[in-house]
């Protein structure tokens, strides 16, 4: 059942040419066909914002968009937002300096909701915070953590965008490939090890 | 050897603790963070198989025959599983009140819909899921009983025939003279509440991937499991394996709460790998299986309850009746959340007597689990009612009726009438700050105003123990072996000094593997950096059950500080060798071991591990010279429970004062909260910053009992509550924030006076925020007595428009 339609995406600046059943989710895609679990699933129907990942640098709910539909976009996943050499995103650090999480599994969505709204505004209002953070739902923290963390990470970055703290290059960074022409994983290859 | 734990962070063998106590982030976060942990599905092996469940439509009816062979034609397809092979491999399950509890799949009948019927293993998730779909399924619809009044009487539906009954359990305990109490009792307060079911909902849902080799008979199981040990043992009986054949290896999971469920989910995981040849089966929960049919639902009771209070507002005696809706047959202990109350019955209060009349009742719903709190919070919800309606009938200040009836400081340890002891606790001393950090009297005066000009505005101040450190003993009552729980910890040094801390638990949110670190790094003045805290498999893992019922802080700490005792006497043992001295004047001071005073006789914990590792033939004759230690921590001095019900059971009592003030909109019924602050003491506090998350998750779980979260069944048993749109998980929108206060009352019984504190906070909030919220319809007159106090419910309540089941069912009566 290697998939039928071939979809070329670049994914945290890699790009990949594969082929995808047209049924498959984005999300099933990402963690089962590439190997990136980094994003996780709460509910598969839209709500708890588990899976919220940035196609060209507009966070969707993975769950709910089809690998197909994300043919030729660029996706950034939580994997995306450390630096080079490991360094955690300001973003992360401030949700480790300010215990924004405790199981951690409603995190990358968080960590990605909260990179779309300081790349469209470094400095949010509380508006938009609320308006924000209340798309996504964390069972453990109670949100205060959560809350803190993003005015923490507000102020590290002090006006930079996200994407321009480990310089050109990084997530969304303007040298991003604007369309994948090297296939890493082979031809096919990125469904192998995967169950389909 | 006896091994003295310390007691006091100023007992360790180290001037200057630098972990333990301060406000540490966490070692686990980093991980977590980049998205490198792996939960369970992340989990891939080779030839792995994915399961998909076929689950019943019906909430009662027989099963005529299921026809399996299309799917099991269909290409991808490797296995399949029905009651028949439950029925020639399982036992039933042992988590139900005796009698009760059935198979899975099921067997001739179903009991609740969303029951596994049959399960497919295939090459993908997907195929599994289609394959679904050729499966038939031939049922014989029965009439389903779905409320437990009926499922009581004569002639109702039977969930399951065979009992001839659907009350599980009906027990009457007696604590001290109550009838007496109630007699004489100037004032006597009864009413009526009704909790709706509530649950865990951590963000993961349940996931396992299990091999069980048919020629071995080896299972290892992989998981988002909340207690790996326990969930093995229950796995081995389950299938009438010898105990050491089951091998779970739990991988780190997105919280559990108690409702993680998952015993089902292996059952039929373990069945299919087995029919599979031992190939790897994979099953993922999905959130509509969560909700409709795993371990999600918790707490659907029905309570009379009254309250016996002398002529200057002391409380003399509390009686309880309780009928709590099981669902099903029971299964998923569900049965020991009617219990727990046992371990806190009368609250933080001085009421020497009281009642409790529990019946336990099946139906036919989803089998009703555990959840954070297991139990006592909604009995705190009824307890701080009616303090609030004694206190508005007598004219008295809520938090001072409160006060009036504490148990003081110097009666710690106090045993409490239902036979749980208390270690120690500041009751008035947390009031005190709860009520300063809200500004009551500017709340009251606030509220007064706001009142005048006809705002349906409410104050509401409520206080709760959390009963800590889980132990067996308590659920005796509910045909439980009483026993302790044990939890332990091997410590090892290496050549180079670094320690290695060897546990039996999966990372699940609180923080412990930092804890861990803490103390280990404190005990020995060592860099939190240099110790490294590894999971093992359950065989071979130290004694572990894990995270539940706000042990394992406690639990853990006394584990790794009886292991650092115990490796401390170790090398104590060879440095005294070494230096041709006695071990009792070597001394371990600062991560040294030396003679006092003598600076040139000193060695560091890498030369004194490194001998041991290196040079054993330097050690005294006979010496182990492994520079490791392994202890096993479980509650001290507890007792099995007496004809009723009495156990010293769970070893620490915290306690919390809430303060809440909200705003009812006259027109819509919707509960804004204004002001949230509270006061708590759980001893110790070992790392503050994981206690305030403890306690600012529980704050978020008990507004969404008290105001949102409901499963609500129709009259046929079909569940409407399949997805977060219905089944409401409060948002950042909903929870306000809350300003807290900590009081620190050290146990006297626990390793550095720490209190078990994971569950504290939904004991308190929602009965405060139901005080609150009644407080705002006093003034109209009428009662909020339902959880979750919805804005329909409220609505029609403010607007008259109908009281009946959302309403108060019962006047507030009071009889002198
Ligand atoms: S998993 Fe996509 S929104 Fe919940
Ligand atoms: S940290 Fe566990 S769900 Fe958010």
């Amino acid at each position: 059942m290697i998939g039928d339609r071939r979809i070329r995406v670049s994914v945290n600046g890699t790009a990949y040419e594969v082929g995808v059943e047209p049924r498959t989710t984005l999300v099933d895609f990402l963690r089962a066909d590439l190997g990136l679990t980094g994003t996780h699933v709460g509910c598969e129907h839209g709500v708890c914002g588990a899976c919220t990942v940035l196609v060209d640098g507009l966070a969707v709910r993975s769950c709910l968009m089809l690998a197909v539909q994300a043919d030729g976009s660029e996706i950034t996943t939580v994997e995306g937002l450390e630096g080079p050499e490991g360094e955690l995103h300001p973003i992360q650090e401030a949700f480790l300096e300010e215990h924004g999480l405790q199981c951690g599994f409603c995190t990358p969505g968080f960590l990605m909701a909260t990179y779309e709204m300081l790349t469209d505004d470094p400095k949010p209002d509380e508006d938009e915070i609320m308006e924000v953070l209340g798309g996504q739902i964390c069972r453990c923290t109670g949100y205060q953590g959560i809350r803190r963390a993003v005015d923490c990470a507000i102020d590290k970055l002090g006006g930079t965008r996200p994407a321009d703290v480990f310089g050109a290059g990084g997530p969304e960074g303007p040298d991003a490939p604007d369309a994948p022409d090297a296939d890493p994983v082979g031809a096919d290859g990125a469904g192998e090890g995967s169950a389909r | 050897m006896t091994v003295e734990i310390p007691k006091r962070i100023d007992q360790l063998p180290n001037p200057e603790p630098r972990y333990i106590g301060k406000r540490v982030t966490r070692r686990e976060d980093a991980a977590l963070l980049t998205g490198r942990v792996e939960f369970i599905d992340d989990v891939a092996l080779p030839r792995m198989l994915h399961a998909a469940i076929l689950r019943s439509p019906f909430a009662h009816a027989r099963i005529r025959s299921i026809d399996t062979s299309e799917a099991e034609a269909m290409p991808g397809v490797e296995a399949v599983v029905t009651g028949a092979d439950a029925l020639r491999w399982q036992r039933v399950s042992g988590s139900s009140p005796d009698g009760w509890g059935g198979r899975c799949p099921a067997v001739e009948k179903v009991t609740f819909v969303g029951e596994p019927v049959a399960a497919v293993a295939a090459t993908s998730r997907y195929l599994a899921e289609d394959a679904l779909e050729r499966i038939e399924v031939d049922y014989e619809p029965l009439e389903p009983v779905v409320d437990p009044f009926a499922a009581m009487e004569e002639g109702s539906p039977l969930v399951m025939e065979a009992n001839g009954t659907n009350v599980m359990m009906h027990r009457v305990f007696t604590w001290g003279e109550v009838d007496e109490a109630f007699d004489t009792a100037a004032h006597v307060f009864t009413e009526r509440f009704r909790w709706n079911r509530v649950g865990a909902n951590p963000m993961e849902t349940f996931g396992t991937v299990c091999e069980w080799d048919p020629v071995t008979l080896e299972m290892t199981v992989r998981g988002a499991i909340q207690s790996a040990s326990f969930m093995g043992l229950g796995r081995a009986a389950t299938f009438g394996l010898p105990t050491n054949l089951v091998n779970v290896k739990a991988n780190a999971h997105g919280g559990s709460f108690g409702g993680k469920g998952g015993g089902r989910g292996i059952d039929i995981a373990a069945m299919l790998s087995r029919k599979a040849g031992g190939r790897p089966v994979k099953w993922i929960e999905d959130r509509v299986e969560y909700l409709t049919s795993g371990g999600s639902q918790a707490w659907d009771r029905h309570y009379e309850a009254a309250l016996a209070v002398d002529a200057d507002g002391r409380m003399t005696g509390f009686r309880v009746t309780l009928v709590d809706d099981l669902g099903a047959n029971g299964e998923g202990y569900g049965s020991i959340s009617a219990a727990k109350p046992l371990t806190a019955f009368t609250g933080p209060y001085t009421i020497p007597a009281a009642g409790y009349d529990l019946a336990l009742v099946a139906t036919n719903k989803l089998p009703s689990g555990p959840y954070r709190g297991m139990g006592p919070p909604p009995h705190f919800m009824v307890l701080e009612q009616l303090v609030d309606i004694a206190a508005r009938a007598l004219g008295v200040d809520p938090a001072e009726l409160r006060r009036r009836n504490f148990i003081p400081p110097e009666a710690f340890p106090y045993t409490i009438p239902s036979g749980n002891e208390y270690d120690s606790g500041s009751y008035e001393e947390v009031l005190d700050a709860a009520l300063a950090l809200a500004g009551y009297d500017d709340l009251l005066r606030w509220r007064d105003a706001a009142r005048a000009d006809g705002r349906l505005v409410g104050v509401g101040v409520a206080t709760a123990v959390e009963p800590g450190v889980f132990d067996w003993n308590a659920y005796a009552t509910v045909g439980l072996p009483q026993t302790g729980v044990p939890e332990g910890a091997t410590v090892s040094f290496d050549i180079r000094g670094c320690a290695t801390v060897r546990v039996g638990f999966a990372m699940e949110g609180q923080g412990q593997y930092t804890l861990v670190s803490q103390v280990v790094a404190d005990y020995f003045a060592l860099d939190i950096d240099s110790v490294r805290v590894i999971q093992l498999d359950t065989l071979a893992a130290p004694p572990s059950f894990g995270p539940g019922g706000s042990r394992l802080g406690v639990a853990i700490t006394g584990a790794v500080l009886g292991a650092c005792e115990r490796l401390a006497e170790k090398m104590r043992t060879v440095v005294a060798g070494l230096m041709q001295t006695t071990p009792e004047t070597i001394e371990l001071r600062g991560g040294r071991f030396g003679i006092p005073g003598v600076p040139e006789a000193q060695m560091s914990l890498a030369q004194v591990a490194g001998t041991m590792l290196a040079r054993s033939d330097l050690l005294p004759p006979g010496m182990d010279p492994l520079p490791e230690a392994t202890y096993v921590w479980t509650a001290p001095d507890r007792t099995p429970a007496d004809e009723m019900g009495r156990a010293k059971s769970y070893l620490t009592a915290a306690q919390a004062v809430h303060v809440v003030a909200v705003e009812i909109d006259p027109d819509t019924g919707q509960v804004e909260i204004v002001k949230y602050a509270l006061a708590d003491d759980c001893g110790t506090r070992l790392n503050p910053v994981v206690v305030e998350g403890q306690t600012d998750g529980g704050i978020a779980q008990g507004i969404g009992a008290a105001l949102y979260e409901q499963y609500v069944y129709d009259d046929e048993g079909q569940p409407l509550t399949a997805s977060f749109m219905d089944y409401l998980i409060p948002t950042i929108a909903e929870v306000p924030r809350s300003d807290k206060a900590a009081v620190v009352t050290p146990s006297p019984f626990t390793a550095l006076g720490a209190k078990g504190c994971g569950e504290g906070a939904i004991h308190t909030t929602p009965a405060a925020v139901m005080c609150a919220i009644n407080d705002a319809l006093a003034p109209l007159g009428v009662r909020a007595r339902e959880t979750p106090a919805t804005p329909e419910r409220l609505w029609r309540l403010i607007s008259g428009a109908g009281v009946g089941a959302s309403g108060s069912t019962g006047e507030e009566r009071e009889q002198s």
